[in-house]
């Protein structure tokens, strides 16, 4: 065999080698056009290829999928509970009524125009004029304690105007209706102003409270997710070794590696997310027949929620987002560590 | 693709000099053999090419570029370009002989008909073409060193390196790899093959680059 023949001069390359000397340059091969529609279709590739692998290991997924889903699942009805509740109080429909007690030496005639002037403010739906002898004969008739009242040497009771707000109460109007009631309360006649819905509003504190709960059971339940997915797709990177390897070694950059792992996390966090909304449909469906029976005995106008089709879409995209981020994390520095030796 | 390696050292973390003072040039389409004892720094002067490993001193120039210029980010366009047949890094047996070999072509983004063409012009390169569909545990091992050398032509590279690629193969075999080699090289690949089997270097009569404990001791004459 004749050695190979000389070499032609190459005049471009040399001039390359000086080229370098002057300022950074770019080899000429690595100035590749982009493709679109081939980029779509790898990613379609590696779609697909993942879920084969997910399916290959069907008992290691399932059980991985399973522990995402009751992680979810908890955050998730603890949602749905909150949202009943809620809808409870929303679906309330209820005049609320302030009570004005006036100061007991307010002439009627006094009590009786504040009563039309408070009749005519805008918030105002009417209001209820309540002498002292109408409020006796309530009272009388109300607590039975009509022999007790008729030993008493005068009517004791003040002149009450029942100030019915224009705005039904339930927890969005509820902070209007105070602001409304600690006005009235500032009037010079009044010696005392009570709105009725101290219930609401101590379930509105609970409600503020019960949210922050699940906020924090979210939080801590999603890193335990985030945490379970990394977990996986390292181990999952690992005992593919070999093949990250072969792929370095002939040239794959490491986003590519890293893609089927993207993929296997977001076949996770999607899975483990729809296992959660049919756990959650589920529990739903298993506590309707004695919630309807307790609906039933408060005469409630209205039905038990479960996830709508908006949430389950939320649900599924946050948990997505979940298990691209858990092995995103996982899989970049993995991929960094393995080095061909 | 030609390459000069310019007073190269390199010295490993734990101290050991693998490689110094080394220079040659290998040209555009030459066929050259690397040989010398096990831990004479043939490995390392081919992990260096690859960009495997840095350098700690000296240059190394590929087709006029010098490696040091090229980031982390540039290694894998780089490698795209050389075509490898590596002992420790073989093929995968989760997947047929045809995956193998198409890896190459998937990781640069080729279509799935370019990669169908290339990967069976490959194969029938390496005298495999039947058996694409075989997984490559059901191969003999003179097969299973022509599937990576199909997978290392496949990209069709400008140049072509072997470490040990006759290993562990009888010497008809041998010589049967050395000979594919040739072929590629006759096409215009530039070709570098470590091996320490000296008779079989000496009998294709190429240029033979000899290391010593780390040292360039021959460059030229038939060993």
């Amino acid at each position: 065999m004749a050695r190979p023949p000389q070499p032609p001069p190459r005049p471009a390359q040399r001039g390359a080698t000086r080229q370098s000397q002057n300022g950074p340059k770019k080899p000429a091969w690595r100035t590749q056009g982009f493709d679109f529609k081939l980029y779509l279709r790898q990613h379609q590739a590696f779609l697909v290829e993942s879920f084969t692998r997910l399916i290959g290991h069907p008992l290691a997924s399932i059980m991985t999928i399973m522990v995402i889903a009751i992680s979810l699942s908890l955050p998730g009805g603890l949602f749905v509970l909150l949202k009943n509740v809620q809808s409870v109080t929303d679906q309330w429909e209820q005049q609320s009524i302030i009570s004005l007690y006036l100061f007991p030496n307010l002439e009627d005639t006094e009590a009786l125009s504040l009563s039309h002037q408070l009749a005519s403010r805008a918030d105002v739906a009417s209001v209820e004029y309540i002498s002292k002898e109408e409020g006796l004969r309530y009272f009388e008739q109300s607590s039975g304690y009509e022999q007790i009242m008729s030993t008493l040497p005068e009517n004791p009771l003040p002149i009450v105007l029942k100030v019915i707000p224009k705005a039904i109460v339930d927890l969005n109007t509820l902070p209007e209706l105070q602001g409304l009631r600690d006005q009235l309360q500032g009037l010079p006649q009044v010696e005392h102003a009570q709105l009725d819905a101290e219930w609401l509003q101590r379930l509105a504190t609970m409600i503020s409270f019960g949210q922050r709960f699940v906020y924090a059971i979210s939080a801590l339940l999603v890193i335990a997710v985030l945490l379970i997915v990394g977990n996986t797709i390292r181990m999952a990177v690992e005992s593919r070794r070999d093949e990250v390897l072969v792929m370095k070694l002939v040239g794959a950059t490491n986003s590519y590696i890293r893609r089927p792992f993207l993929y296997m996390g977001f076949w996770f966090g999607v899975l483990g997310g729809l296992c959660a909304c049919l756990c959650i449909l589920l529990l739903s469906w298993w506590v309707s027949s004695p919630a309807a029976r307790l609906i039933e005995l408060y005469h409630a106008g209205f039905e038990l929620q479960s996830f709508n089709a908006v949430e389950i879409i939320l649900c599924l995209t946050i948990s997505a987002m979940i298990g691209v981020i858990g092995s995103w994390v996982a899989v970049s520095r993995h991929i960094r560590d393995i080095e061909l030796q | 693709m030609e390459i000069e390696f310019q007073r190269v050292g390199k010295k490993y973390e734990s101290g050991h000099d693998a490689l110094s003072q080394v220079s040659f040039h290998l040209r555009q389409g030459e066929m050259a053999f690397l040989t010398g004892h096990s831990g004479a720094g043939k490995s390392t002067l081919m992990k260096l090419i690859m960009m495997i490993e840095r350098q700690t001193t000296g240059q190394i120039l590929v087709d006029g570029v010098d490696l040091r210029t090229l980031g982390k980010h540039a290694i894998p366009y780089h490698r795209r370009r050389v075509g490898v047949v590596f002992q420790n890094h073989q093929l995968l047996f989760d997947r047929s002989v045809f995956h193998n070999v198409a890896l190459p072509l998937q990781v640069s983004g080729a279509d799935d008909d370019q990669t169908g063409k290339r990967v069976r012009a490959a194969l029938d390169k390496v005298g495999l073409l039947g058996k694409e569909k075989l997984n490559p545990m059901a191969l003999s091992g003179g097969e299973q060193q022509r599937i990576g050398i199909a997978r290392a032509v496949v990209n069709k590279p400008q140049l072509l390196l072997a470490d040990e690629p006759t290993g562990n193969l009888d010497p008809r075999l041998s010589s049967e790899i050395m000979n594919l080699f040739q072929e590629f090289n006759r096409v215009g690949v530039t070709v570098l093959v470590a091996s320490h089997d000296l008779a079989l270097v000496a009998r294709m009569r190429h240029r033979v680059l000899t290391l010593n404990q780390g040292r360039m001791v021959n460059d030229g004459g038939f060993a």
